[in-house]
């Protein structure tokens, strides 16, 4: 976190390489959010950029007094997540993934039997195709919450709605979840 | 307190996080376990949570971080650098590994159809000079390969004949007196005859070794030396 602020600094004072230092950093969390959120990788990407250059161009209104700055870049990503989700509502006929870009899931996975990789990549996408299913409201919050592993407060910061919304709203989301996977007959072991 | 159906949904991840106090959970747990509804919610989403936490990122695409860059910065150096940095940005072992087994993939195919690798010429990769250059290799492999098991009959023969030749019993000399050799009709050098088995079987082994020899002239000289084969060109 201090390490963040302080490549801030050094960003606002012209230097190219801090800024390349924080895409690096955060790049990869962002196009989660983003992917998670829409479950296409092509508008994941290109939201991406979107965040990285509405941060660009707005990283002077950054106070680290206020937060981390991974949580004021993670507010920055759900506030165009909102808006692209508004601005593409008219246009989105059905929830269908048929036309989602496949996206390469983490093969890093350490020390992870193939066996179980497989399980984990077939229960990553059913969890993209039920999260797809939820509203934006519960969507983001069980994103940040359960995927993004973001603390309460952090997730209140984000949405910029009180601790007790937040928690209904992941509670809520949850719930919801697991219902759409049991309809799509995902069943607990 | 009445721990209803509804306490349940509302505080399950209260629950799930353990912040319970422990009358709520004491009550939360009666309710469950004698609930037929609560008892699979619970479970789903106890579940649906381990679930979620063992997912794992997803790998961003290579080039995101320098379209980024591009776009805030401005395009990057060109030239060399520009190669490194895109070559640093997809550097991984997954990568090499691809980028290696199609690089032997390419030399294998390359190489079976009879691409010259010392005189590289545009024309042998034109499709038709591909299939007439793969024709002509594996003619010429296939042809090899014949030679190379009739050479190995050939000489797996010869040996067998040789072993055959000095396993055949001669009759010790001192058995034949030299001071009385037996007369035989139509010999005058006083040389022993061979019984006419062996000798039957000497002259058909001769035979089939001057073929041989017609066969393989290499092998000519070396058969000469044999004392059966002297006759041989």
């Amino acid at each position: 976190m201090e390490q963040d602020a302080q490549l801030v600094q050094q960003c606002l004072q012209g230097d190219g390489s801090a800024w390349e230092e924080l895409v690096r950093r955060h790049s990869r969390r962002i196009f989660n959010i983003c992917y998670r959120f829409t479950g296409n990788g092509t508008e994941a990407e290109d939201l991406s950029q979107e965040v990285f250059l509405r941060v660009y161009r707005t990283i002077g209104s950054y106070r680290s007094a206020h937060g981390g700055f991974a949580t004021w870049m993670t507010s920055v990503t759900r506030n165009l997540l909102i808006d692209h989700y508004r601005r593409t509502k008219r246009d989105r006929i059905t929830d269908s993934l048929d036309d989602a870009m496949p996206v390469v899931e983490n093969k890093e996975s350490s020390g992870r039997r193939p066996d179980e990789q497989v399980l984990l990549g077939e229960l990553s996408s059913q969890v993209q195709t039920a999260l797809t299913k939820l509203s934006p409201e519960l969507r983001e919050a069980v994103i940040l919450r359960d995927l993004q592993q973001l603390e309460y407060n952090e997730i209140q910061q984000v949405l910029s709605v009180p601790e007790g919304t937040v928690k209904s709203r992941i509670n809520r989301g949850r719930i919801e979840l697991a219902r759409i996977l049991q309809q799509m007959g995902v069943r607990p072991s | 307190m009445t721990w209803t159906c509804e306490h349940t949904e509302a505080r399950l991840s209260d629950y799930l996080d353990g912040v319970l106090s422990v009358a709520e959970q004491t009550a939360f747990d009666a309710h469950v376990n004698s609930c037929q509804r609560c008892t699979p919610l619970v479970a789903s989403v106890s579940h649906l949570l381990s679930g979620l936490h063992s997912i794992e990122q997803i790998e961003t695409p290579p080039r995101l971080v320098y379209s980024i860059l591009d776009k805030t910065l401005g395009p990057r150096e060109s030239g060399w650098r520009a190669i490194l940095g895109w070559v640093r940005s997809v550097a991984s072992i997954r990568f090499a590994y691809g980028a290696l087994s199609f690089a032997a993939t390419l030399v294998i195919f390359a190489t079976a159809s009879g691409f010259n690798w010392r005189h590289p010429k545009v024309a042998d990769l034109q499709p038709a000079n591909i299939y007439r250059n793969a024709d002509r290799q594996a003619h010429l492999v296939y042809a090899r390969g014949t030679k190379f098991v009739n050479d190995l009959r050939v000489v797996s023969e010869i040996q067998s004949r040789m072993r055959e030749e000095s396993e055949i019993p001669t009759a010790p000399e001192s058995t034949v007196p030299e001071s009385s050799p037996e007369k035989h009709p139509g010999r005058s050098d006083g040389s022993k005859p061979a019984a006419p088995k062996q000798q039957n079987r000497a002259n058909d082994i001769t035979r089939q070794i001057e073929l041989l020899a017609e066969q393989m002239p290499i092998l000519a000289d070396r058969l000469n030396c044999l004392p059966i084969a002297r006759r041989l060109p």
